[in-house]
């Protein structure tokens, strides 16, 4: 198979057929490419110049840059095709993904990145202005911001225990119990709630001071003032305890997925040379299931780096600022106060804080993985 | 009270005071005129029937109104649409209406009013609803970017400087000014409250302004009057048991109920709401803040007029914002995480807690609401004063010949309904949006708004009329201290006025967050002030300083 489909792949890398279109087709095929960008950057500048006000000429939206660039989309793919031939045709398959990609992804990344460096109020007279590095310096002595960054370190250690529960959980419903099929609905079920419903349920309800249940069993158990949104440190390990409710089944899930997927013989292996529960689970389970547990754990990092509509609903950020979270911080700055250059510029960084420490987890873990087993 | 019948006795020297006292003492007073006598005792016309009847759906005290309830009162106030327009004048037409839809109130009694309005014009209507933290945000973004994509608004006053200033709404028509009869409006809300350059933009449908809401019971209850004679504590000047009139003594009152039984449960006094709502909770500062604040000698009180330097800072705010952190221990425990919402319709409506300042939704909800269980025990005043006032041009606490200083809070000054530029290239469309808002905002409706929970206050002279509530079934005492604290604060010579700025929810914002800090003992009261103050600062620079010293300079007609 290997012999036959090799040569197929390079013959036309070899350049072979396009060697063989002809020199005219090829300049039609720049032509038009070089047309359209000229025309798409045409557009571009126009409109630039019409919005900065420097021209009368332009269009009332930028719709028309959409359609320029839908044109130029077209008038690329086809100059693929005249100027390479089944090169260009293959390039068809891709270049549609990777306009769509630069158009909804990189472009608005990029115009984020320039909206953070202005000084946008909604409700200035001025409107829009550029003010370079201002909000960066800003948010660094920012008190809120660092506030919420150090509340989301907690956030994040937090997941370390939702990681011990999930694990003992998916152990659980791994070996053979009763009604093991209705558990592992049942306990899937937090994760089908939307965050909001929950905080409404139990944050707000369950765990409300005068009336909730919660506070009335808390009361019986002899806490008699059963506040759980009152007291920073309570108040934080509620909204932990809220936010892994809801996410604990993911991780449980998956574990459990890793869980059935091990293979018996392993384990009975380990039986039969004498290893007890315990020696199994540590000697064998655990190192097997890390790979699996890593993937896990990266993603609810990834989802509790995220966390916002639970606090958002329950307590605003409050007491004091003990709960917020960045997300919950940065969605008041930019909705309450309708401050846009400066929440993007904190959504932003915040933006390059996760890539930088995400990338540099998955490097750990990969490491870690790897000297363990 | 039919609006002729009012001036006539204004003019014949009767105080809207003595109006409220109720049917016998207008009697006695239109006494003083033959006409007022002979428009007293004239039979009932068609259109008191009409008020009659729709104060009837589906009655006070029982249960609280459904769709079905909206539709008919819609259907019932259907009249002077259509005086002005054909049958299926609209077909074809379409429009969008933006408004809240808080605690099931608003867009959806609006959907319920404009059913038959809909079926009559032939017009039809498509809805964004928004919950009232949502509003600012999506309003302001829709004017930013130019996307306004909704034909009418329901909208506060304070978004006047932003919408009308900025070109974005249509004016009203003079037949519009007509069929609402816009001289019916209270005083406080006439222009240049929804005028922006001379040009009338608002059909008002609502009046705004905290008033304080007591519960009667507990200020009667002979246990408490024993041991607050007993009390040797600070009485603020309060030497008999009973509904504090100065922001020292609910102080005192709500440290002296801590710990206390009444009935068999704890009983508390103030509540505060300290977790921020969307800028919204700032108002609630302000209410405990105005008597302090705001001079009689002085129009303004948030800002200096010259130069909109922040007065946030100043001892009197500071002494609300110290009010709040000392009365926090006194109140319910998790007081802390409670917001305005909380306050009102789960705290207080729902028995917890013995004062509480709010809108009027509080009053209206307290005797129709399901959820109430304080219908027949709240009473209503407007907010309490203060023993001294702070005086920002001399820098000194005043005390005032008249007594304590009161200045009521008209917070928000009250939704409207506004009609957007965009209708106006298309006539058909233009008269059909006019012609819903000027539905939504007609007297008759607005009577049974203000009646019932439905987000809105009364705001027309017409709804000070307390033999129509009587008849409807409430009862007198209640709805007569009601629409006394609520004309009493609309109509005081004192009143601290919203400013109408752009923006002003970014400010209050701001002040909440830093607030929220303050109230969980991370920043005194003077620490907290100053970074509210120096936010404020920085948001006007950002906004533009003076335009801003101009808007709010014509905001406070100086």
């Amino acid at each position: 198979m290997a012999e036959q489909t090799l040569p197929t792949n390079e013959w036309p890398a070899n350049g072979g057929p396009a060697d063989l279109i002809a020199p005219g087709r090829k300049r039609l095929g720049f032509a038009l490419m070089a047309a359209a960008t000229l025309g798409l950057l045409a557009v571009i500048a126009l409109q630039i110049l019409y919005k900065s006000e420097v021209t009368t000429l332009g269009f009332e939206s930028w719709q028309p840059v959409v359609y320029a660039y839908v044109l130029w989309g077209v008038a690329l793919g086809a100059g693929q095709v005249l100027t390479r031939g089944e090169d260009g045709q293959r390039a068809l398959f891709l270049l549609p993904a990777l306009l769509f990609t630069i158009a909804m992804v990189i472009f608005p990344t990029l115009f984020g990145f320039y909206i953070a460096l202005t000084d946008w109020n909604l409700s200035s007279f001025a409107g829009r202005r550029f003010n370079g590095l201002d909000n960066f310096w800003q948010m660094l002595g920012d008190p809120y911001y660092r506030n919420a960054l150090f509340n989301m370190v907690l956030y994040v250690l937090a997941v370390a225990v939702e990681y011990v529960i999930a694990f003992g959980l998916a152990l659980l419903l791994n070996a053979q119990i009763r009604a093991r099929k209705f558990f592992r609905v049942v306990f899937l079920l937090p994760l089908m709630l939307s965050p909001v419903a929950v905080s409404w349920m139990i944050g707000k309800s369950l765990m409300e001071y005068r009336f909730g249940p919660a506070a009335t069993l808390a009361r019986h158990l002899g806490w008699d003032n059963p506040a759980f949104f009152s007291d920073p440190i309570i108040a934080r390990i509620a909204i932990m305890v809220l936010d892994a409710w809801t996410f604990i089944p993911f991780m449980m899930i998956m574990l459990l997925a890793g869980l059935q997927a091990m293979s018996r013989e392993v384990l009975e292996a380990a039986r039969v040379d004498g290893a007890n529960a315990w020696q199994t689970f540590w000697q064998v389970t655990f190192p097997l299931m890390l790979p699996v547990s890593v993937t896990a754990l990266i993603l609810r990092i990834i989802f509790k780096l995220k966390l916002a509509d639970i606090i958002i609903t329950v307590t605003s950020g409050g007491p004091g600022g003990a709960t917020d979270s960045v997300s919950s911080f940065i969605y008041r700055e930019y909705r309450d106060r309708s401050n846009v250059g400066y929440g993007t510029m904190l959504a932003m960084a915040y933006l390059v804080i996760i890539v930088v420490f995400v990338t540099w987890l998955l490097k750990f873990a990969n490491r870690f993985v790897r000297n363990v087993n | 009270m039919r609006t002729g019948l009012y001036e006539q006795l204004i003019r014949a020297g009767a105080t809207r005071r003595d109006l409220l006292k109720g049917a016998a003492s207008m009697a006695a007073l239109s006494a003083a005129s033959s006409a007022g006598l002979g428009a007293l005792t004239r039979p009932a016309s068609a259109a008191d029937d009409l008020r009659a009847q729709i104060l009837q759906v589906p009655g006070v005290g029982k249960g609280q109104p459904t769709d079905a309830d909206f539709q008919k009162v819609g259907e019932m106030c259907l009249g002077a649409t259509k005086a002005s327009v054909k049958p299926g004048e609209f077909a074809g037409v379409e429009l969008t209406f933006m408004g809240l839809n808080n605690q099931n109130l608003h867009n959806v009694l609006y959907r319920g009013f404009l059913k038959a309005w809909e079926d009559y014009t032939g017009a039809k209507f498509n809805w964004i609803d928004l919950a009232q933290a949502d509003y600012n945000p999506r309003l302001q973004q829709a004017i930013a970017t130019g996307t306004v994509d909704f034909d009418v608004i329901e909208m506060g006053a304070p978004f006047e400087g932003d919408v009308c200033g900025k070109g974005l709404a249509s004016e009203m028509p003079d037949w519009v000014k007509k069929q609402i009869d816009m001289d019916d409006i209270v005083a406080y809300l006439k222009p240049p409250v929804g005028t922006w350059n001379g040009k009338q933009y608002r059909v008002t449908v609502d009046g705004d302004a905290h008033n304080f809401n007591y519960r009667t019971d507990v200020f009667s209850d002979s246990d408490l009057t024993a041991a607050w004679k007993a009390d040797s504590g600070d009485k603020a000047g309060l030497t008999e048991w009973g509904v504090p009139k100065t922001w020292q003594q609910v102080q005192a009152v709500t440290k002296f109920l801590k710990g206390k039984k009444f009935k068999g449960q704890d009983v508390y006094g103030y509540l505060d709401a300290p977790k921020p709502w969307g800028g919204f909770g700032f108002y609630f500062l302000g209410s405990r803040a105005s008597a302090y604040a705001k001079h009689p000698d002085d129009k303004a009180w948030l800002f200096d007029p010259d130069t909109m330097k922040p007065r946030v800072n100043n001892p009197a705010w500071v002494r609300a914002i110290q009010d709040v952190i000392d009365a926090l221990p006194f109140e319910p425990q998790d007081q802390i995480n409670a917001d305005p919402n909380q306050t009102c319709f789960s705290q207080f409506l729902g028995g917890t807690g013995s004062m509480l300042a709010w809108w009027g939704d509080a009053g209206s909800n307290a005797k129709t609401s399901d959820s109430s269980v304080v219908g027949d025990v709240t009473g209503f005043s407007i907010l309490p004063g203060s023993d001294d006032v702070y005086n920002s041009k001399t820098g000194k606490w005043d005390k005032l010949a008249s007594g304590p200083n009161y200045a009521p809070n008209c917070a928000y000054i009250g939704w409207g309904v506004y009609v957007m530029a965009r209708v106006d290239s298309d006539e058909k469309k233009k008269k059909a949006a006019w012609s819903a808002a000027a539905h939504l905002g007609g007297k008759d409706l607005s009577l049974w708004c203000a009646a019932y929970p439905s987000g809105f206050q009364p705001y027309r002279n017409s709804h000070f009329n307390i033999p129509e509530w009587v008849a409807a079934g409430y009862d007198e005492a209640f709805i007569t201290s009601y629409l006394k604290s609520e004309a009493d604060s609309y109509n005081h010579p004192n009143a601290a006025i919203e400013p109408r700025i752009p923006g002003i929810f970014q400010y209050y914002s701001a002040a909440e967050d830093i607030l929220a800090n303050t109230f969980a003992g991370k920043m005194k009261a003077q620490e907290g002030a100053d970074a509210i103050a120096a936010a404020w600062e920085k948001l006007t620079d950002q906004i533009g300083r003076e335009k801003q010293i101009e808007l709010y300079k014509a905001s406070l007609g100086l």
